[in-house]
């Protein structure tokens, strides 16, 4: 199963994110098709390249869940509409600093 | 309070060992996520923004001292060390594992406590007064009503399957602390002219995309017959509740489209066709054993004044301010009722630390017969304590943050978890609580506007509770920005009315200036300090208040 998102147009640079299975925190798919939390490792797809990796996610449920493609620009940063929502995702809330990821060195800096 | 008996005991342990069996099959992949997922929910597991979020129902908002050391201890061992009350009197856990939570709900089972209820289309925790045994204003103490519903609704086959979920809430106070008329089904305890105890029963309320007041089917059901009502009313709506549009599910709808009398003749033609042999036989000496469990606890023979509550008064003027704020008049001469607010100045509302819990523990133990309550405004209560202990309590409080006092006040706002944690919301409201807070922080000017009842909510489903704020504030999302919707006029007590619109969405920087020009027009107009801001908008309508919102447009 796949979250309903926003629609991408084709040539947006997107990757693709989901949530844990054990855990429930914010994944990433890499190049290699494993699953990181920090979005700096995702592989960045466009165009067909992101519906096969959208069809190879929905079926590693084992280890995530309700995978979608999310935006991001050219340098693999959150972007576009939900940029808030996906920032969230990808750092934490925003009324906690001592859950920010990055404090707690989940992100690379 | 109540107790479980050895088959309660049995039932909420084998759900624990239950689930971890389903749990382990999805990590395994022997089950999918679409296969898990109804299982999760009706553990009440749910899948927030970055982590899953377990829901643990509080019956009626009533806790023991070692369940509030169960949640410290949860808090502590498998969250980031604190929980969240909710505005339906739970408390919710936003940072649980999933590979943990079979060991959560082994615990909770140990402190007689669970998840079950908490989510999907069920009847959901019945909620109640806050204050219940403990106020004066009260005809009898609802809440061993609350638990027969519960025993009743828990795993009753034909309300498995609702159209949608199903909300209770019970008072038999005039005042309506619980919202009653903004729940599924409401119920108000009454007294007839033969002086016997039995409910009015209001239907249809409810918040969310489609707001209503609920309204009032019948002025008086009988203790006896309650439950046959009860079943009545839910059959009507298990029959012709829509089930092809979840917006359009909820009972709300249903009385709405039907109409309130039509909706009532149905339930009284439900109510006559029950067969003897359906009739649900309620025996005194039931309810007089679950009634009991609610007996008043031992108090003490006390003077209604306390010369040591007098003197600590006089010479601490801060204790003084926080115990006419936050205490309200006990039925029990010489005793008290403590609102501990959640709602310090800038801090999410609701949150609560797992050392603010075991100190709350430490109070219920030594002060209020173990007693703790939790509020849907998102506050605890001790509901019995001594005038003579009340100084100490407040000095153990303000050590540890809790001696807030801002009980109904404008900055003890209800506020849900919004886009900063919700995968359902669409702005965030935490941190437009904490720029309200931060904004009339000052104490002597949140004394002066008075009760002030904000509630904010980051999305349509109105968890916070938008549409009863006397100020109410909607987050939505405009082409990936956050804009806030302000409307005026909504209350949740016995008058109970739905906010109108004030206009246009503001930015989130421009909501508390706006409010500010708001609060002083109120200051302006009202025509006396204790004339209350709901009482002035209803006095003068909304106008000088929209032109005030948007004065510097």
């Amino acid at each position: 199963m796949s979250s309903v998102r926003p629609k991408l147009g084709p040539d947006v640079p997107k990757v693709i994110t989901a949530w844990d299975v054990a855990t429930g925190a914010t994944v990433y798919r890499t190049q290699s098709g494993d699953w990181s939390q920090d979005l700096s490792d995702a592989e960045t797809v466009t165009g067909e390249a992101a519906d096969k990796a959208l069809s190879a996610a929905v079926t590693d449920e084992t280890r995530i869940l309700d995978p979608y493609v999310m935006e991001v620009s050219d340098e693999g940063g959150v972007a576009g509409r939900e940029t808030l929502r996906e920032t969230i995702r990808a750092t934490g809330p925003t009324t906690h600093p001592d859950f920010h990821k990055a404090e707690r060195g989940v992100i690379n800096a | 309070m109540y107790r479980y008996d050895e088959f309660d005991a049995a039932i909420v342990k084998e759900r624990a060992e239950q689930f971890r069996g389903q749990v382990e099959r999805r990590l395994k992949g022997e089950i999918t996520e679409d296969q898990f997922k109804p299982l999760r929910l009706m553990n009440g597991v749910y899948l927030q923004l970055h982590a899953y979020m377990l829901r643990i129902a509080i019956p009626y908002g009533t806790l023991r001292a070692d369940q509030m050391r169960t949640f410290a201890h949860i808090a502590r061992k498998y969250d980031k060390g604190y929980g969240h009350w909710t505005t339906r009197q739970n408390i919710q856990f936003n940072w649980v594992a999933l590979k943990d939570i079979p060991d959560v709900l082994d615990e909770l089972a140990g402190v007689e406590m669970h998840a079950i209820q908490t989510s999907g289309n069920c009847i959901r925790n019945t909620t109640s007064d806050q204050f219940a045994g403990a106020t004066a204003e009260e005809i009898a103490d609802p809440r061993p009503w609350c638990e027969i519903i519960r025993q009743w609704s828990t795993f009753h086959p034909e309300f498995s399957f609702l159209p949608r979920k199903f909300k209770i809430a019970v008072t038999a106070a005039e005042h309506d602390r619980a919202a009653i008329r903004v729940h599924d089904i409401g119920l108000h305890m009454r007294k007839n002219a033969e002086g016997e105890t039995g409910f009015e029963v209001i239907v249809g309320g409810g918040q969310g995309r489609t707001p209503h007041v609920g309204v009032t089917i019948r002025d008086f059901v009988g203790e006896d017959q309650l439950l046959d009502y009860l079943e009545a009313v839910m059959r009507v709506y298990n029959r012709f509740g829509r089930r092809d549009n979840k917006y359009k599910a909820r009972i709300k709808i249903l009385v709405n489209e039907t109409g309130a009398d039509e909706f009532a003749k149905l339930v009284e033609a439900e109510f006559e066709a029950q067969k003897d042999a359906e009739k649900i036989v309620l025996p005194q000496a039931e309810i007089d054993r679950i009634s009991a469990y609610f007996a008043a606890p031992d108090f003490e023979t006390l003077p209604e004044a306390s010369s040591a509550f007098e003197e600590a008064k006089a010479k601490d003027a801060a204790f003084a301010r926080w115990a006419r704020v936050n205490t309200r008049a006990h039925k029990q001469a010489g005793y008290s009722i403590v609102t501990i607010s959640c709602k310090p100045i800038g801090a999410p509302p609701g949150d609560v630390s797992h050392k603010q819990m075991e100190v709350t523990a430490d109070l219920a133990e030594k002060f209020s017969f173990e007693e703790i309550r939790i509020t849907h405004e998102q506050n605890m209560v001790l509901p019995h304590v001594k005038l003579d202990d009340l100084y100490e309590v407040y000095q153990t409080l303000e050590a540890a943050g809790l001696a807030t006092a801002n009980y109904e006040l404008i900055s003890d706002i209800i506020c849900c978890p919004g886009l900063d944690y919700c995968n359902l919301a669409n702005a965030r409201s935490i941190p437009v609580a904490q720029e309200l807070q931060n904004t009339f922080a000052d104490i002597e000017r949140q004394d002066d506007i008075g009760e002030l009842k904000i509630k904010i909510s980051g999305c349509i489903n109105a968890c916070g509770h938008h549409h009863v704020g006397h100020i109410g504030i909607l987050g939505v999302d405009r082409k990936g920005e956050e804009f806030y919707q302000i409307t005026f006029g909504g209350r949740s007590d016995e008058k109970a009315a739905i906010g109108q619109i004030a206009g246009p969405g503001l930015r989130a920087e421009d909501v508390p200036p706006a409010l500010e020009r708001v609060i002083e027009k109120y200051r302006e107009v009202r025509s006396e300090p204790s004339e209350r801001f709901i009482d002035a908008l209803e006095r003068l309508g909304h106008d000088p208040f929209k032109e005030a919102l948007y004065a510097a447009d």
